[in-house]
Formats: structure tokens, sequence, C-alpha cells
């Protein structure tokens, strides 16, 4: 058995219980991210597993070696720390050797291994440079490289890539799954932001409050939420929730204050078996269209009202900002470039993508 | 920036500074030049600024009867002595205070503090008392002692601050990166926590080297420290201001010495540091 596992963990600070059991398979070589909201304890389990923090029970095994009591030097992990954690007395040679020169390594070897980092990460000019004089990207680069040079088993990142803009952000991204693939090394990613997960994982853990909430390729927990939380985590822009009851028998419908959808398919298979008439309705921005507009051939629109507040003009598509009644609805449609902004009115819904919830439990009742 | 905000103000500014600065030198001076003075010249109802004729007859007296170099030597053991285990034990208290969580940490850092403001003219009594009942008077070890105790409060206090500016980020990558407890400190920490140690050093050694009162009660001819060797030209016949001067212009210069080299080290400390990102 290898890759990193986790059985039965739990963590308690003091008598508050941070993570009350987890379970987490993650195979040799596998890009998993775990997401979720500040305080889900994503932090923590990623945290445990360097040996940063102990366990209050259960086990962590890397590459098949039980680690729980171990510390970090004995893990073979290598991290990359949000806030960079540079030592700021030594230049990037340093700080990306000094793991190296703790374990004895033969200074051509450390050397040579730097090099090859440094070049990897586009470091070779900058390697007599302290970090403070290097750019927050820059910086960036040589955590990793910090870690990549120590050719460890695991790479452990704590939302590395938090401290950086959003244009730097999104090329960090890339570069980091280029590497995973150049280095094929198991790799656990911390983040709260869902298009770095989206972007880069193999899977995804999605947790919230201690507990994973489900754990799924990307297509998976898109596609596939089973539960409201992760619909509403996974997605940008958000997923939209309307209270609404089913009614209609054979032919249901969904109804709420300001609305009424029309069912088929597989929703309305699911809403006459189920029991509780009382459900979440969950419609992702990206499935609202304009009136008339063509679809695929399993779309059945279902007309919708919207009151506009405001069209952003992003291009392609226009974000709106709408109402129905006094729910908040946001809306990504796609009119193309030389389209005039939108405006209230009737508006449709693809129903063959209508999520449903229960709405007392949260959990998916129907998906697309 | 520059602290001086409007150009009208820089002459008032430099007035000011002006003023401070001669409050400073002229005792300074005072000192310095009546060291150089005959006793004619000191007793002397007119004082005489610049214009005289400068003798080392003090000089002469001081290093050649004055057992200068035992109140010297003395002096440095004591100093160097409590701003070593100052440095030490307060590095150690300040970290532990730094990196664990309590209530009332910050609370016990700087309530360490209160301690300093008690004068050791209070602690005198009671001092001499403990340590003449334990037989331990006239022992160099008793002043390393007492000042080191004087000093760990203030230094612990600083040291803290000092600690808590390091993230503790830094730490942990050093052991994820492989570093005992041993190394972190003396690879990672110690380097950016030079500044620090830096100027509680010259804190403590300072205040080790002036003290006086202790001193003067805990202390015999054969351990001495130089401000006591001082105060013993203060004689029935008489105060003799020149050898007293002569030797407090002595006194000062190893600070001085002590001080400038620390000071480099705060500013080595500080072109490494620059520990946020």
């Amino acid at each position: 058995m290898s890759g990193v596992r986790l059985s039965g963990v739990t963590k308690d600070f003091g008598t508050v219980s941070v993570i009350p059991s987890l379970d987490l398979d993650i195979s040799e070589g596998e890009f998993v991210v775990i997401v979720g909201p500040s305080g889900c304890g994503k932090s923590t389990t990623l945290r445990m597993i360097a040996g940063l923090e102990p366990v209050t029970s259960g086990s962590i095994f890397i590459a098949g070696k039980d680690v729980t009591w171990a510390p970090p030097k004995q893990r073979d992990i290598a991290m990359v720390f949000q806030s960079y954690a540079l030592y700021p007395h030594m230049n990037v040679a340093g700080n990306m050797s000094f793991a190296l020169r703790l374990a004895r390594t033969p200074r051509e070897e450390v050397r040579s291994r730097v090099q090859r980092a440094a070049e990897m990460l586009e470091l070779t000019d900058y390697l007599d440079r302290r970090p403070r004089d290097l750019s927050g990207g820059q910086r960036q680069r040589v955590a990793m490289g910090r870690a990549i040079v120590r050719d460890a088993y695991c790479f452990l990142f704590d939302e590395p890539l938090s401290n950086l803009d959003a244009k730097l952000r999104s090329a960090m991204r890339t570069e980091l799954a280029i590497l995973h693939k150049k280095l094929d090394r198991t790799m656990i990613y911390v983040t709260h932001d869902q298009i770095e997960a989206m972007t880069m994982a193999d899977r995804i853990v999605i947790m919230d409050r201690g507990i994973v909430q489900q754990i799924g390729s990307p297509r998976d927990v898109y596609n596939a939420p089973v539960n409201r939380f992760v619909a509403g985590f996974i997605g940008s822009p958000a997923m939209n929730f309307l209270d609404g009851e089913i009614i209609g028998g054979d032919t249901p419908a969904v109804a709420g204050d300001g609305f009424n959808l029309k069912l088929s398919g597989r929703q309305a298979e699911a809403a006459r078996s189920h029991r509780n008439h009382r459900v979440t309705i969950g419609l992702r921005p990206e499935h609202f269209n304009v009136s008339g507009a063509g679809g695929t051939e399993a779309s059945v629109f279902a007309p919708i009202e919207l009151e506009v507040q405001v069209a952003e003009y992003i291009g392609s598509s226009q974000f709106i900002a709408a109402r129905i009644r006094d729910v908040p609805i946001t809306a990504s449609i796609e009119v193309g470039p030389d389209s005039a902004p939108l405006k209230s009115g009737e508006y449709q819904f693809d129903t063959s993508r209508i999520y449903l919830f229960d709405r007392e439990s949260g959990e998916a009742i129907a998906r697309p | 920036m520059s602290p001086f905000r409007h150009k009208s103000n820089v002459f008032g500014h430099y007035a000011t500074l002006i003023v401070l600065a001669l409050i400073t030198l002229i005792p300074i001076w005072v000192m310095v030049s009546t060291g150089f003075k005959n006793d004619v010249l000191v007793q002397q109802k007119e004082p005489v600024w610049f214009l005289f004729v400068p003798t080392i007859e003090n000089y002469e007296y001081i290093m050649n009867r004055g057992k200068f170099d035992r109140y010297l030597w003395n002096s440095i053991i004591v100093g160097v002595g409590s701003t070593v285990f100052t440095l030490v034990f307060g590095g150690f208290c300040a970290y532990a205070l730094a990196r664990t969580e309590f209530r009332g940490r910050v609370l016990v850092a700087n309530s360490t503090l209160l301690v300093r403001m008690v004068p050791p003219a209070v602690l005198a009594v009671p001092a001499f008392a403990m340590v003449v009942n334990f037989g331990l008077d006239n022992d160099r070890a008793v002043l390393i002692f007492f000042y080191t105790a004087l000093n760990l409060p203030f230094a612990i206090w600083l040291l803290f601050g000092f600690y808590k500016q390091i993230p503790v980020e830094l730490e942990e990558a050093a052991i994820v990166d492989g570093a005992s407890p041993m190394q972190v400190f003396v690879r990672v920490l110690l380097p950016l926590m030079t500044s620090g140690y830096a100027v509680a050093g010259i804190f403590t050694f300072r205040i080790s080297w002036n003290e006086f009162i202790l001193a003067l009660l805990l202390t015999s001819r054969k351990t001495r420290t130089l401000p006591v060797g001082a105060a013993g030209f203060i004689t029935d016949t008489g105060v003799e201001w020149g050898r007293i001067m002569a030797m407090g212009t002595l006194i000062v210069i190893p600070p001085l010495l002590f001080t400038f080299f620390a000071a480099r080290q705060i500013i080595a400390g500080m072109t490494a540091g620059a520990v946020k990102g």
C-alpha cells in the first residue's frame, strides 16, 4: 500500500473538535486538492500529514509506513507554506539547499540539484539574491524550489498562491500542474479557492466543519455534488438556491415565490418518488439563457422571470445580478460581444440542468 | 520620509537638537577636562573651560597606585559574565514566552518590566544581609548573580518583542527541512536575532558596568569594580576630583567600544532581516 493514507484521524484543540473523524486515501503520484471555507480543518489536516501538528487519534501512513508519531524529518515530505517562510538571511541558493546541507549531502550534488531546480523554475539568475530582493512571484518560486530540491515522496502545499495577484496566480496554477507532471510525485494541496481546486486536481476533497463532504474528480464534484454545500462551493459564479415545493402528481414541477419550473426526465422522476415536498432548487448561473435561445438535444426550457439589477459586460457573455422576488440570482449568459445590456423580463432555464436538494438535510435528490 | 514636514521648522528642530546635544556633552567635557587638570586648577573658584595646560598626573597616579588594573579586571568579569548569563537565560525565557500560547502571556512578558522599576538601592540592604549570611560577600559571582537578576526582566521583554517578529513558519519550514531543534535555533533563529541580542547586550553590559550601590556593598578590596574604585578618591581629607574624573574618563571607554561593536551587529541583523515577506 503506497501513497498517503489517513485512517480515523481526529483532532481536538482543547475541548473543540476540529476534525471529528477523517479517512482519506491518496494514491501515489496523485494531485489531491483539499478545499473548503476557512476554519474547515483543511490546513490542520495538512499539518498533521506534515507532522507539525499531532493527531488526537487515528493513524497516518506515508508510502505504506505508519508515520503517525514520526517527526517531519522522517516522513519524506516537502512543504510549501502560504507565507513562503523563506529564510531571510540566506540567499536563494541557500534557501533551496538548506535541507540538503542539513542532510550532509555532498557539495557537488547539492549544487547540481539546486541548479536543476532553479532551471525548472527559471530562477538561475537570482540564486545569490536575498528573498527580500525578490518579487512575490519569485519568492513563491523559491519556496517551490526549496521543496523540489528535496525530491521528497510527497509534496504538501498550504495555500501557496493566495498571496499572489490574480494574473500571477493563474500562471502559477499552470506551472504547478506542469510541475506535477514532470515530477510525478504525490501532491496534496490545500486551498479555499475552488478554481485552484478545479484546475489542478486529479481529485478534490471538499471539507466543511472538519468533515469530508465529497471526494471526487473535478467533473464529479461539479456535475454530481452530493449535497447543497458542495454544490454551492464548487462552480464560479456560485450556484443559485431557491426554496420551493414540489407540486403536481404525474407531471411534477417545482414552484415557489415568483417561479414555476416544470420538471422532466430525471428530475421529474426524483420529484415523484421523493416524500418531502419542501426542496431547495439549485440553478447554475451558466444554465440561464435569453428566451428563445437553443440548447442541446436534452434541453428542456422553462420560462423564468428575472428582475435584472445590473448587467456586467465581460465580452462574449454578460454577468447579471438579478432577483426573483427577494432572492438574489446571478446568471452568466452568453449573448455575444455585440449585445446590448440585458434587461428585466423573461429568460429561460434548461430544466434538465436543475439540481434538487432536500431542504432539511441538504442532500441532493436530483441532478442533471 | 523626512520627519521634518515643513521647511520653516528646520531651524527650530536644529535648535532643539543642539540644546539637547549640549546638555549631554557639557558634563562629559567637564569630566574629561577635569581629569587633565592639576589640583590647583580644579579647586579654583572660577572654572576654566578650555584654556589650561593639561597634565597627566591624575592618570599616572591611577595607573601606578590606584590598582586600576585589578578594578578593571573585576569590572570586565562582572560585566561580561552578567551579560552572557542575561542573554542566554533571557533569550530562552523570551523564546518560550513568544512561542507558547497561554492566557495572559503578553501580560507576563510586559510585567517583567515591573521588576525593572525597582531601584537597586531598595534591594541593597536585603541583598547585603543575605549575602553576608551566606558568607558570599567579596565574591565576584555574587555581583554577576545580582546583575543578571536585575537585567533579566528588561532583556526578556526586549527579546520577547524580537522573537515575536519571527514567524513560526520559518521554524516549521526548517523542521520540515529536517533540522533538529538545536539546528533550528542556531541556523535560523540566531542569525535573525543578532539585532535583538546586540541591543539587549548593550543595555545589560552598560548597566552592569555602571552599577554602584550593590557593588559598593558587596565587594571588598579584592573584588571592587571600577565605579567603586573611583569612589575611593572621596577621602577623609577631601574629594580628589581630578583623579575621580580621570578614572571616570577611563571607565567610559570599554562600554563605548562594546556599544560600537554591538551596534554593528544591529545593522548586520537589520540587513539580514526583513523577516516579513
